[in-house]
């Protein structure tokens, strides 16, 4: 009787210890879907193969798969998005805040610039901000025009 | 009639030009006061000494000369040094450190905008955001200059480019040395300009980069261990020849990229030891001739849908993959090159191989899907595939071949 409860126990544990082991590779092969940090000066555009260097202008998506791919600029993800018509996979779209720049901010509700007097790396003018009011104060002191996600969209497949 | 020419006599200004000489002992004693006062024409001569100055504006047409290389410090600042916007200027014998670094905005040593003929040559610049930067500017000369990036622009990739052009035509850029800058030289929108004898080292992405700008030439230029050598983007009728492309390492790293180029002509070209020799992405119409393509990873790599590509009397050395392709043939060509990698003979000794060369091995198919594979490269079993493709080929296109390689190297660079 004895022993057979001991049998039990160290059965217990052994499912026990398995089912931890299990769990723990469950959870340290799973793929979390998040944004990578980008490599700046070693990653390449998906999009034009530049050397993604700008701090202030690169972008990201994140496929619902869990892919990241790095941009140089706004305007090539845009691009991309534009051509491969894949805005639907994404998990995250992301472009760099051009006020704090190194920051990735959702493309969805960021507000962008297009101005002659701000570049950008792959020449169209373009600049993304998180904040509405902040765009707004480039706006004044560059001028140019603002857009929203969609509107530059249809901007850029001009 | 004579009265008239009188009149025309009376009236002619007199055309003098004075120099003002800037030193501590001097009654001017900064450059600012120098080129206040000074009038179109006349020559700024700046004698040995520190000067902290930033926010010199030039609207007029001087010759500023530096004599002994009097050091211009600007105390990392963030405003350039020089802004000119002024025709018929010249400025040269300066050495400028510490240029402020911003995200937002261009600072440079020499910051040029609306101007045409201009000189700025024999500058050193070191410890600097941006070398030089000009805008709209047609016919300048930039000679002999050499820069140095910021020290701790390695870790920093908000570097600047040590020459960077927008917008302009006509410009020569000339013998300068660029080390340690984002892109050695970048142009945008830079048209019918020329760049030749310069070096750019240890640049953090590009020796030299061309963004839309057509009918240039370059040549003669080193690009040496930078992030990759060349790349030419979105641009038409470039000539790039006799410039050396070497120890340009790194997962993704190329000698020259080419995306989408038409119309150029790449000749007498060296590329050694890069990762990837010339990367070609939709590229139309080029001609590749007498280029030297030593001990690369990849001599050339296409990539997209490319036409008319004629490689012809180029040299394909010790590269461990001289060609890798992913599409069809298209009508790309390639005749007439030596391929150290030919094992075929010559029994008529004319100099021309008896049996076409397949430059295409069928293992570079397999790492292009999985480039992990790449371990195997040097495996018995690999050699056997790449072998049975040569023979029989099946995955590689069949028309893909040289049906004349050389038996002997053309023009050898080493015995």
């Amino acid at each position: 009787m004895y022993i057979c409860i001991l049998k039990k126990i160290s059965k217990m544990r052994l499912k026990a210890s398995v089912f931890v082991v299990l769990l723990s590779l469950f959870f340290a092969t799973s793929c979390k879907v998040e944004p990578k940090e980008i490599n700046y000066g070693q990653d390449h555009c998906l999009l034009c193969d530049m050397t993604v260097v700008d701090k202030s202008h690169s972008a990201q998506y994140v496929t619902k798969k869990g892919r990241a791919y790095m941009f140089d600029a706004v305007e090539c993800m845009v691009m991309k998005v534009n051509k491969d018509k894949n805005e639907d996979l994404m998990e995250f779209l992301l472009v760099a805040d051009y006020a704090n720049p190194g920051n990735l901010v959702d493309a969805k509700t960021a507000t962008y610039l297009i101005s002659e007097k701000i570049k950008s790396p792959m020449g169209a003018n373009l600049s993304a901000f998180s904040s509405n009011e902040t765009a707004k104060k480039f706006l004044n002191k560059n001028g140019g025009k603002l857009f929203n996600w969609d509107q530059l969209k249809i901007e850029l497949s001009k | 009639m004579r009265y008239i020419l009188v009149l025309f006599l009376l009236f002619t200004p007199t055309i003098q030009a004075n120099t003002i000489n800037v030193c501590s002992s001097c009654s001017i004693k900064t450059i600012k006061e120098a080129v206040q006062l000074a009038k179109d024409g006349d020559t700024i001569f700046i004698k040995k000494g520190t000067y902290k100055e930033t926010r010199i504006f030039i609207n007029k047409s001087v010759h500023i000369i530096g004599e002994n290389y009097p050091v211009i410090d600007a105390e990392n600042k963030t405003d350039s040094v020089f802004a000119v916007k002024a025709d018929n200027f010249s400025i040269s014998g300066l050495k400028f450190i510490n240029i402020g670094m911003s995200h937002t905005k261009e600072i440079a040593a020499i910051f040029v905008s609306h101007s045409n003929n201009f000189t700025i040559k024999d500058n050193i610049a070191e410890n600097v955001f941006y070398g030089l930067i000009l805008q709209r500017a047609k016919y300048g000369v930039v000679q002999n200059n050499r820069v140095h990036g910021r020290s701790d622009a390695k870790n920093e990739t908000t570097a600047g480019n040590g020459v960077h052009v927008w917008k302009s035509s006509h410009i020569r850029i000339e013998q300068n040395e660029l080390i340690g800058m984002r892109d050695g030289i970048y142009l945008e929108f830079v048209d019918k300009s020329f760049i030749s004898n310069n070096t750019s080292l240890d640049n953090i992405r590009y020796g030299l980069h061309f963004m839309f700008s057509n009918h240039n030439e370059y040549h003669h230029n080193e690009f040496k261990n930078n992030g990759a050598g060349v790349a030419v983007m979105f641009s038409k009728f470039i000539k790039m020849h006799h410039n050396t492309f070497h120890y340009n390492w790194g997962t993704a790293s190329y000698g020259l990229l080419l995306k989408e180029i038409n119309d150029a002509d790449i000749f007498n070209n060296v590329f050694e030891q890069n990762t990837i020799g010339i990367n070609v992405d939709g590229c139309n119409r080029i001609n590749y001739k007498e280029n030297h393509f030593i001990r690369n990873g990849w001599a050339v790599k296409f990539t997209g849908g490319c036409y008319t590509n004629i490689f012809e009397y180029n040299n394909f050395m010790h590269n461990a993959f001289d060609l890798s392709y992913n599409s069809r043939l298209n009508d790309n060509k390639f005749e007439a090159n030596y391929w150290s990698e030919y094992s075929g003979y010559d029994l008529d000794k004319d100099g021309i191989g008896d049996v076409p060369h397949r430059p295409v091995k069928l293992f570079s198919y397999v790492v292009n899907k999985t480039p992990e594979a790449l371990v195997l490269l040097r495996s018995l079993f690999v050699d056997i595939i790449n072998f049975s493709e040569k023979v029989s080929p099946v995955f590689t296109p069949d028309n893909l071949l040289d049906s004349k390689p050389l038996t002997d190297p053309v023009n050898p660079i080493y015995e």
